[in-house]
């Protein structure tokens, strides 16, 4: 049972949240393994693409999914949704809680509503998302939405676990989704937040992120339904943590201590001392500023020894409010597998990262890994996974 | 261990105030609550680019402002403190997202306006909440399809009890009206009036109005 968070006087059930199914579509393919092995492949997904003009924004280059149609009554982020909950449908429960984390929802019917004049821009609010998932899985109850801009999934990981821990759910499934738009596309292009070619997470030419776009899903579970189900623990949700910089609406604290106080927060709450983790899977966008408040986070809280690190949005972009899902899934995959991907696209290490980032995989033998991610307004979220036997 | 809400801060189409401490004032617009709250000291220093917040994140730091107020607790730009934002509301941030969209639509779809794009977030009023009062608790935006004030609440009330933070502000804000509680925990508070937890969610139960749940809690 885990221990109370020291000096908080903190009671909690003690429950453990285990992760026992999840899944993925990315600018790789449909699954988790196109993703892993998109990633060791070291061959990047960002690309140029005419999904719409791209003519005055930084770049021309987004890692899209392959097979959506902009044209189709669907929306982008249901053409993804909905395939990717339907060949898992079995394993979901009908009685699990719904959290959806997005950015953005369904921004092409906003789009629409402006561009064509179709009514129901209201459409585009995420809790409608959330129905029409809700809906798909043959929920009983309607879900709720967990939005905390590129922190979205993760956060939404931490609460889904919260709730299983504190005895309010046995089961709980996350989805999260975002589409890369124009609407987005334009607005990242005006913050000149976007590299005009493919994003370089830690290299010391990078000059921007990559858009991507992703569908994602994880269910958790108590373990005490999980083994009573004879579900498989894939993992251990061993803590979480979120912290706001405070600092400023777009650009990260430089310092990391925003970070650096949500990992604390999270290994604190996993009882796990920072010697223990073996790896990290980094937020890493490919902005000058993240990138280096990312490695100032991590020295500041990792003081022994550097620690194999790693982005994967050199490889599928900036997935926005599905990043978290995403990493999560790959850091789990990462403890089974006992090796950590290359950063792809990194070939010249910035001298803040030696050591940490590296464009090669890596064996890594740990059982306990750290996934993070940051975000507009100064969110912090990271969750602390344990491997299972 | 239990938590307590220490304040309340309200804010209607007309009207704003206090519950713990009885404020109850009228206003004609966002600009002249803003002043008023800079006059009374509720701001304790200049909200550094208010007038370009979108109308929620004005609404969210008014009633943030007005919940510290009636909490008596105190805040200042060089102090961070472990206080955490939970929001919620029903519509995201859809009025920022269609002013966006429609000003870079107008704008031939040639660039998106940083400033309008930077409020395209459900996150960002609670974000500018926590930049101005430097509360670097958790962050994060919610909804909850049943009984949203008081499932938003249990939400924050959950986070204490894990330990994810000490202190919670739980908002609820849309264009229209506001209302912030002040939630910490029991041990941390000592003489002061509170209000029980459990007695401010069955108020929020019952689904009312602003107006009306603020009457409620007012006789509590």
């Amino acid at each position: 049972m885990p221990p109370a968070v020291e000096g908080r006087g903190v009671q909690l059930a003690g429950i453990e949240t285990v992760v026992v199914a999840f899944d993925v579509v990315s600018p790789y393919g449909w699954g988790v393994e196109s993703c892993w092995e998109g990633l060791f492949s070291g061959n990047t997904a960002i690309r140029r693409f005419d999904r719409f003009s791209t003519e005055s924004l930084r770049t021309d280059k987004a890692a899209l999914v392959s097979g959506l149609d902009p044209n189709a009554d669907e929306t982008l982020v249901m053409q993804m949704v909905r395939p990717l909950i339907e060949r898992s449908i079995s394993a979901i429960p009908t009685d699990a809680l719904l959290l959806l984390a997005t950015t953005n929802g369904e921004i092409d019917v906003l789009e629409r509503s402006v561009l064509h004049g179709t009514p129901n821009a209201n459409g585009s609010c995420p809790d409608h998302l959330a129905s029409k998932i809700q809906d798909l899985c043959g929920l009983h109850e309607p879900g709720l939405v967990v939005s905390a801009a590129c922190a979205s999934s993760s956060a939404a990981v931490a609460q889904g676990a919260a709730m299983i821990r504190g005895g309010d759910r046995d089961c709980v499934l996350v989805v999260a989704s975002d589409n890369v738009s124009e609407f987005v596309a334009a607005g990242f292009s005006s913050l000149m937040a976007l590299d005009k070619d493919v994003a370089r997470p830690f290299d010391k030419s990078r000059r921007g992120l990559s858009l991507g776009e992703a569908a994602a899903f994880v269910l958790l579970m108590s373990d005490e339904r999980a083994s009573r189900e004879g579900r498989p623990a894939l993992a251990e949700i061993a803590g979480w943590g979120l912290a706001s910089d405070a600092n400023h609406i777009t650009g990260p604290s430089r310092d990391g201590s925003g970070l650096a106080l949500a990992l604390r927060k999270a290994l604190q709450m996993a009882d796990m001392p920072a010697q223990e983790v073996g790896s990290i899977s980094a937020h890493g966008t490919g902005t000058e500023y993240n990138d280096s408040m990312e490695m100032k986070a991590f020295k500041s809280v990792f003081r022994e020894k550097s620690l194999p690190t790693y982005s994967v949005k050199g490889g599928i972009g900036h997935t926005m409010g599905t990043a978290g899902l995403v990493d999560i899934i790959v850091a789990i995959e990462t403890l089974r597998e006992k090796a950590v991907p290359p950063t792809v696209n990194l070939r010249d290490v910035d001298d803040e990262a030696v050591g940490w980032a590296s464009p090669e995989p890596r064996a890594c033998d740990g059982a306990v890994t750290v996934s993070t991610n940051s975000g507009f307004g100064g969110i912090n979220c990271a969750v602390a996974l344990r491997a299972r036997q | 261990m239990i938590n307590v809400v220490t304040g309340i801060g309200w804010i209607t189409q007309r009207e704003y105030g206090c519950v713990r401490r009885k404020l109850r004032k009228s206003y004609s617009e966002m600009k002249s609550l803003r002043t008023d709250l800079q006059g009374e000291l509720l701001f304790s220093y200049p909200v550094k680019g208010f007038g370009r917040f979108d109308r929620v994140s004005q609404m969210t730091c008014c009633v943030t402002a007005l919940a510290f107020h009636d909490a008596g607790m105190s805040y200042a730009q060089d102090r961070k403190q472990d206080i955490g934002i939970v929001g919620t509301n029903s519509d995201g941030c859809l009025q920022a997202n269609l002013d966006y969209f429609n000003d870079f639509v107008a704008n031939g779809r040639s660039l998106g306006r940083a400033k309008l794009f930077v409020y395209t977030l459900p996150s960002i009023p609670m974000s500018e909440a926590a930049i101005y009062f430097q509360c670097q608790g958790p962050l994060l935006y919610m909804t909850f399809p049943i009984r949203p004030v008081a499932s938003l609440l249990r939400q924050a009330d959950r986070m204490i009890l894990q330990g994810e933070s000490t202190a919670m502000l739980a908002v609820s804000a849309s264009e229209e009206d506001a209302q912030c509680f002040m939630m910490r925990r029991a041990d941390d508070v000592s003489g002061e009036q509170v209000f029980r937890i459990e007695k401010v969610i069955e108020i929020a139960e019952r689904g009312s109005p602003v107006g009306e749940m603020i009457a409620a809690l007012a006789n509590l």
